[in-house]
């Protein structure tokens, strides 16, 4: 193993992401990886546009998903709204407060951690910080394993949905902000998935200039 | 070529090590995993892959789970689900749910189900790279086991005021959970990929 | 470079691993042959809209249990009605023949309930009455109304003749002692258009209480009747007030008879009293003459002796009686022997062909006489009754019809004597009471005054005389009150006044006289309040 860190790119290399071949670069043409043929990009083309306009649309999003309701029950005892925060409070108050957690931590408390990590991410990679890489790596890929979760209240609300269809009795139909909610779940992902990791490591040279 | 490696995270050169059994590769400077022991062994992935798939048609066959409130009965399927909110004028939530709890698991036991089987008859399908690619692509998306928690918070929230009635597709689908893990776990790309003669 | 590993190459052996899939199949494939076999047959049924009907939700259901669901609801072929598809369930397989009914259960509210309200919160369903046929069928048309009766129950169909249908309607209850014990099933006029046929089916137990001799009659509503009898509410129940119904029972005096097969006809009377008439077959026809005013007497007027009525006034009319030089009225009335000769009627032994049945009694003192049926109406009615220390009459049979002497009525009587109490009561001279009264109090008031700063004992004792006096008057107007109360009573039971009443007012007369006495007194003698009387030694 040599002292000096030499990466893929260094080397002239182009790594498969999806096989994992090494394939030399040619010159002036674009690559493709000879054993599974997915086109070759040294980093992910459009990383950073990509990953911002996803995150700032997220970040859009995120205001009415917190403040339409996701939910409107109807019973004989009248209307109820329901936004993401008040399911929170109803789950405490009826004493359920392992669930109340849960859905917190998954619906409310996630979302807006992502999106502040890819914020910093992105912003470290713009700025060309070199202190502390290895965290943000760290921190990329604890993202990429919860992004998931957060797409909980969804499917409470789509179960209960399903089931809570009983005419007078008790009938749940959802609401605007289940929909604004699924898109921000949806788009910090795609935030994460379109931005290139490698970039964090790649400060200290310029940036989208071909080596 | 296949002696190095690069790291998917940081993209630096390692070597690629034969590591013990129970051992993971990390990555030398960002720590990221890169692979676990090489494994051939193609029975177990299959089986895996074969029991998800049975279990998958039982859990969206039957209803995962019924409601009854004074004499009133309605149950939830998988598929129902997705339907019930497309009723709703929920198109576009409506195609999120289906697409994360039934395309994409479909989508990963069909394209390992295309790859183990004729890979454990000896030989490569056709469309090898891109069923590979597919089951790499869908990856992030698979969110069975968020629906399944999900399912069960809702649960919670109803058993106060109604009468909760499993189905027999709840116990389909967490097995099903344990099974799509379990197939995903014990696959190991490396290996199918090493089947595939280069093309040049 | 790194040498290859050299990996073994692996024998087929079976792995544990291989267990999991097929334990998965096995009990993958269990579920679903369990699922076929209990999988029932599939039916369609017609109906003329699917209201409340959704496909993958609505149930079939019969006695309550869930025994199949709607599956897909399509128009029909001609576009007319819709066409159900339902997948019923393995048990109700059996169920499933030519003369099976289905319905949709939707809240509704039709004669005699208001049902199925439960729907409203849990949704319409389909209600199944399984038919007695032994062909199976899959294709049926649903009704667009429940049942009435729905196989199960046991009990018997009749058939009521009536000349029309009232408030009935199908559903409309029958009842028995005002028990709920049937409905009515169905009604159709009679061809020639002249009688309504209404048919009504009457619940175990109740069936057997229908005998040959058991009498229907129309229940429905509120009856009202005012007449010689005074004012009559009736009513069976709440729900035949609204929705009409009908009762049966049979005469309680009459000899038991056997229960009535099914499908007999019946008349439909048009209440009660008309129902448990006891039918009159003879029929008998006199005539009376009055030469006073029958004011207050209509055709149909009851003809009563001692209370129990035998007969109905027929017609009224003027007649100049040529020998007599007199204008008299003629009232002619049916007479029911049947009903005054009840005993010889049972043993039927009463017949006319001997002459008028009323001649021997008229011979013993039979006459007939109007009566005040109600002083408040002023209704009249004909009372046959012996007069003691009649004439000597023998009816003439020879004349048709036949007559029966009349004696006055106490109508009369009774005028002349309110006459004369309204005399009387005229005569007390209430203004100068009224007056002297006032005068008194005046008096009293101030006198009052002077005792309250010097009471003396001879003022005391002149107060008491006074205080006993206005007890006395108290008492007597008391006693007035009563008498005249019973003088009400007495004017509507049409007897003689009580002598009381005569007594009463001369009590009244003779208290205000004695005050009058006392007021004088007073007036000429003021002092006498504080000195007592002259001549009162003290």
């Amino acid at each position: 193993m040599t002292q000096r860190a030499l990466t893929a790119s260094d080397a002239g290399l182009l790594a498969c992401l999806t096989c994992g071949l090494l394939s030399r670069r040619p010159r002036r043409s674009a690559a493709a990886c000879p054993r599974c043929g997915r086109a070759l990009h040294r980093r992910k083309p459009y990383a950073l546009v990509r990953s911002w306009t996803f995150l700032v649309a997220a970040m859009v999003l995120y205001v009415p998903a917190n403040l339409l309701p996701v939910m409107e029950t109807e019973s004989l005892f009248g209307s109820q709204s329901d936004t993401i925060l008040s399911g929170v409070v109803y789950l405490w108050k009826t004493g359920s407060w392992p669930l109340a957690v849960i859905v917190f931590v998954a619906s409310i408390m996630v979302p807006l951690l992502k999106m502040l990590a890819m914020l910093a991410i992105l912003i470290a990679v713009h700025v060309g910080v070199r202190v502390h890489r290895e965290d943000l790596s760290r921190l990329y890929r604890v993202l990429e394993l919860i992004g998931r979760w957060s797409m909980l209240d969804v499917y409470v609300v789509a179960v209960l949905v399903t089931l809570v269809q009983m005419q007078l009795l008790a009938t749940i139909s959802p609401g605007a902000g289940a929909v604004a909610f699924g898109a921000v779940v949806v788009l910090t992902m795609l935030a994460t998935i379109s931005f290139d990791p490698r970039l964090i490591w790649d400060s200290g040279r310029v940036l989208g200039r071909p080596r | 070529m296949s002696s190095l490696l690069a790291c998917p995270h940081c993209d630096l050169l390692q070597r690629n090590l034969e590591i013990a059994r129970d051992a993971i590769a990390r990555c030398a400077r960002c720590d990221a995993a890169l692979y676990r022991p090489y494994d051939e062994n193609l029975d177990r992935p299959l089986a895996f892959t074969l029991a998800a798939a049975i279990l998958f048609a039982v859990a969206n066959a039957f209803p995962i789970v019924g409601l009854e409130l004074r004499g009133v009965e309605t149950s939830a399927t998988l598929v129902g689900t997705a339907r019930a909110l497309f009723d709703e004028n929920m198109a576009l939530l409506a195609s999120v749910v289906f697409f994360t709890t039934v395309i994409v698991p479909a989508v990963q036991l069909t394209a390992m189900l295309y790859v183990l089987l004729p890979l454990r008859l000896g030989y490569a399908p056709r469309y090898m790279p891109l069923a590979l690619r597919a089951l790499q692509a869908v990856r992030p998306w698979g969110m069975v086991e968020v629906f399944l928690l999900g399912l069960l918070v809702s649960l919670a929230k109803l058993a106060g005021m109604a009468t909760v009635v499993p189905g027999t597709g709840l116990w389909a689908f967490g097995l099903l959970l344990l099974a799509i893990a379990a197939a995903v776990a014990s696959f190991d790309a490396r290996a199918a990929w090493s089947r595939l003669r280069l093309a040049r | 470079m790194p040498e290859a590993v050299a990996v073994p190459r692996r024998r087929f052996g079976f792995e544990w691993v291989w267990l999991l899939p097929i334990v998965a199949a096995l009990v993958g494939g269990w579920f679903a042959i369990r699922a076929v076999l209990q999988d029932g047959p599939t039916i369609t049924i017609s109906f003329k809209t699917a209201e409340g009907l959704e496909p993958g939700r609505t149930r079939i259901k019969y006695k309550d249990v869930d025994v199949g669901v709607v599956k897909n609801v399509t128009l029909g072929k001609d576009r007319t009605g819709v066409v159900v598809t339902a997948e019923m369930s393995k048990a109700a397989e059996d169920l499933l023949v030519t003369d099976t009914r289905f319905w949709i259960v939707r809240a509704r509210i039709s004669a005699g309930a208001v049902t199925g309200l439960t729907t409203l919160l849990s949704g319409s369903y389909i209600g199944m009455d399984p038919g007695k046929s032994t062909d199976d069928q899959r294709e049926f048309v649903g009704l667009e109304t429940p049942p009435v009766i729905t196989t199960g129950l046991t009990g018997k169909q009749f058939v009521l003749r009536a000349e029309d249908i009232g408030s009935l309607d199908v559903g409309s209850p029958v009842y028995y002692r005002r028990l709920e014990a049937g409905r009515v099933v169905a009604w159709e006029l009679d061809k020639a258009g002249t009688a309504v046929f209404v048919r009504i089916f009457v619940n175990a137990p109740y069936d057997q209480y229908v005998t040959t001799d058991t009498r229907f009659w129309h229940a429905s509503g509120v009856d009202v009747a005012l007449d010689a009898n005074g004012l009559r509410i009736n009513t069976q129940s709440v729900a035949s007030v609204v929705v009409g119904g009908l009762a049966f029972q049979a005469p309680d005096d009459a000899a038991p008879h056997p229960p009535a097969d099914e499908n007999i006809l019946f008349a439909l009377f048009n209440d009660r009293a008309q129902a448990m008439r006891r039918p009159i077959t003879i029929r008998e026809r006199y005539a009376l003459v009055f030469d006073e005013s029958v004011r207050g007497l209509g055709i149909g007027a009851p003809v009563d002796f001692r209370g129990i009525t035998v007969g109905e006034v027929r017609s009224i009319a003027p007649h100049f009686d040529r020998v007599k030089r007199q204008l008299g009225l003629v009232v002619e009335i049916d007479f029911y022997p049947e009903n005054l000769f009840t005993e010889r009627a049972r043993a039927g032994e009463l017949t006319t062909e001997k002459g008028p049945t009323l001649a021997r009694l008229v011979g013993h003192g039979l006459r007939a006489q109007l009566r005040s049926a109600n002083l408040l109406t002023g209704q009249v009615y004909v009372a046959l009754d012996f007069v003691p220390g009649a004439r000597k009459v023998s009816m003439d049979v020879a004349r048709q019809p036949p007559e029966i002497p009349t004696v006055p009525g106490t109508t009369q009587e009774l005028q002349t004597t309110v006459a004369s109490i309204a005399k009387k009561l005229d005569s007390v001279p209430y203004k100068e009471i009224g007056m002297d009264l006032r005068r008194t109090l005046q008096l009293s008031s101030e006198t009052l005054e002077r005792i309250n700063r010097e009471i003396t004992p001879q003022a005391r004792e002149t107060m008491t005389e006074a205080r006993k006096a206005m007890e006395e008057a108290r008492r007597a107007i008391e006693e007035a009150r009563k008498s005249l109360a019973s003088v009400e009573r007495t004017m509507t039971a049409a007897e003689p006044l009580p002598a009381e009443a005569g007594d009463a007012l001369r009590e009244i007369g003779r208290a205000a006289a004695a005050f009058r006495v006392l007021a004088d007194y007073l007036e000429r003698h003021p002092e006498a309040l504080i000195r007592g009387k002259t001549g009162d030694a003290k």
